[in-house]
């Protein structure tokens, strides 16, 4: 009994803080039902362009390199205007992470990497339905802040522009980088080189942060649009990062996922990629 | 002694509820099994011994020493002003003070990129005037600990300073004491107990601080790459390693809580 009236009066003490909890989910729901709409909007702009087939239903995950995040992300929504019972989440990252991810089991049943030696890893340990297809190819070029302060010119000049931003060795972006630098004879000291996850968050210390330059995809670079200066890397000294795509052994939707790469490989996918940037497999 | 405030109970405890809290028990041990299990102790030393592991080790030793530091140095203040001063708007500041304890440390990152940046509030005129940039720089990374770092002791020394009996305090004021020696020679060996622990807290917090750390100061080895950026970064490539720096991290929290013991293990 003592503690009757002492109970009361904390919970209405708490009332305040519930309500305060109830109204930020409020506000996250309402946030997550407009993302959602946008999409299904998005979808229906693109009904009228390609043929509707109901057949295919369920729901896939793609694993695909971060350089495709904007690229894939309009696929799927194409992809899902012509498979509107279908369910595409897309899962980006860099190809050695989602190799890991998939090699410890995580579900995927596409995967699209940049470049062919991380999917040579899955195809190795028979994870892959069958041999993956290149469905796309880029290029890699330097970034530099708005109208390149630090005139950079050359690989070599990377050496004295402050902070470089690469990716990490176990990101495609960073292995190429390497390559590129190690033939071009430039070397760049460790201690002024940040690390990247993967290409966006490489390019994302340039736009977002202090870094001076970087050396990221084409795509992304022009993804920045006015956000970054590109220096082209000349074609003597630059490399072909090519792409493969495949389905893997585990997927629990092989048709659906067929469907999803035959569409990245057909013509309305690769008009996507081309219009990114990418260059024909 | 007085009686146990909450004494066990004499009834047989009921079996769901057992069975429940045995769950979620298993819940924390389990990860900690799973990571000493995968690690492979025979080239722990070894792996730890890698060029990237020892700068890590290294410099995650100097950012938060040096961010513990720092939260003592500016912290200590901090807290007696909280507790001791009357200002309008104080709830305003303990608030604002605490705010790092419930953000996201992503978005700690960020916010200190719009302060700190050379785009920043004041990273701006920081590097116009005087040439300091301190993105991507091991004085940007200890910022960084000591922005998560700092509550943590200022919430622990401000509970000693408000607990504490101050008759102590103003006994020996009216025995001729001035207010700094009063504060060396009664307040702070009373709450030294607090402060210690505080700085042990606020020390291990910044030990395991990563993603203000990896936005803000960027992933330079031996510059900004501290242990959590290194194991996340070798993950992929070099599991054994990522593993064997874990297992660091998970013995040095085990000796903070140890450590601790008195005031987290000891209470009934």
């Amino acid at each position: 009994m003592r503690t009757g009236p002492h109970r009361r009066r904390s919970a209405a003490r708490r009332r305040p803080i519930i309500g305060a909890v109830a109204a930020v989910f409020v506000l996250l729901l309402v946030s997550a039902g407009c993302a959602s709409n946008n999409g299904t909007r998005a979808g229906q702009r693109a009904a009228g362009t390609t043929a509707v087939d109901p057949d295919l239903s369920g729901s896939i995950t793609v694993s695909a390199a971060a350089s495709l995040t904007a690229a894939f992300g309009t696929i799927r929504d194409d992809f899902l205007a012509a498979h509107p019972d279908a369910q595409v989440t897309l899962n980006f990252g860099s190809s050695g992470a989602l190799e890991s991810q998939i090699e410890t089991g995580a579900p995927a049943d596409v995967a699209a990497f940049a470049d062919e030696a991380t999917m040579a890893k899955l195809a190795e340990q028979s994870l892959l339905d069958r041999p993956s297809e290149i469905f796309a190819t880029n290029r890699l070029v330097m970034v530099a802040k708005p109208g390149n302060p630090k005139g950079i010119r050359s690989l070599a000049d990377l050496a004295r522009a402050g902070t470089v931003s690469l990716c990490a060795e176990s990101a495609p972006c960073g292995r190429y980088a390497r390559e590129i630098l190690t033939a071009a004879g430039a070397s760049i000291p460790e201690s002024s080189i940040t690390r990247g996850q993967d290409v966006r968050t490489t390019l994302g210390a340039v736009t977002e942060g202090d870094a001076d330059a970087a050396i990221v995809y084409l795509t992304d670079a022009r993804a920045a649009g006015s956000r970054v200066s590109t220096i082209e890397i000349p074609a003597s000294q630059n490399l072909e990062a090519r792409y493969p795509i495949a389905a893997t052994g585990a997927s629990r939707n092989p048709v659906l996922a067929q469907a999803f790469l035959a569409f990245v490989l057909g013509s309305e996918g690769q008009s996507v990629l081309r219009d990114a940037g990418f260059g024909a497999p | 002694m007085s009686p146990p405030r909450n004494p066990p109970l004499r009834t047989r405890p009921p079996v769901l509820v057992v069975g429940v809290a045995v769950v979620a028990v298993a819940f924390f041990a389990l990860p900690l099994i799973g990571l000493m299990q995968r690690a492979s102790w025979a080239t722990l030393g070894h792996d730890l011994t890698t060029p990237e592991a020892r700068a890590a080790l290294r410099l995650s030793l100097v950012c938060s020493v040096s961010a513990t530091a720092l939260s003592v140095v500016f912290g200590l203040p901090l807290a007696w002003v909280l507790a001791r001063v009357r200002f309008p708007g104080r709830p305003f500041v303990r608030a604002l003070v605490l705010l790092p304890l419930v953000l996201p440390p992503v978005v700690g990152g960020v916010a200190l990129l719009a302060a700190f940046s050379r785009r920043g509030i004041v990273g701006e005129h920081l590097y116009d005037w005087f040439g300091i940039q301190l993105t991507f720089t091991t004085a940007g990374a200890i910022l960084a600990e000591t922005f998560v770092a700092l509550p943590f002791f200022v919430i622990t020394v401000e509970a000693a300073l408000r607990l504490m009996d101050r008759r102590y305090e103003d006994a020996a004021a009216t025995l001729g004491a001035g207010r700094w020696t009063v504060f060396r020679r009664v307040t702070l060996p009373m709450i030294g107990p607090a402060v210690v622990a505080g700085a042990v807290l606020a020390w291990a917090r910044a030990l395991g601080e990563f993603g203000a750390t990896i936005t803000f100061a960027g992933n330079i080895i031996g510059k900004t790459q501290t242990l959590p950026l290194a194991v996340y970064q070798t993950l992929d490539t070099r599991p054994d390693v990522a593993i064997a720096m874990s297992v660091v991290l998970l013995t040095v929290s085990l000796i903070v809580i140890v450590s601790l013991r008195d005031r987290w293990l000891a209470r009934p």
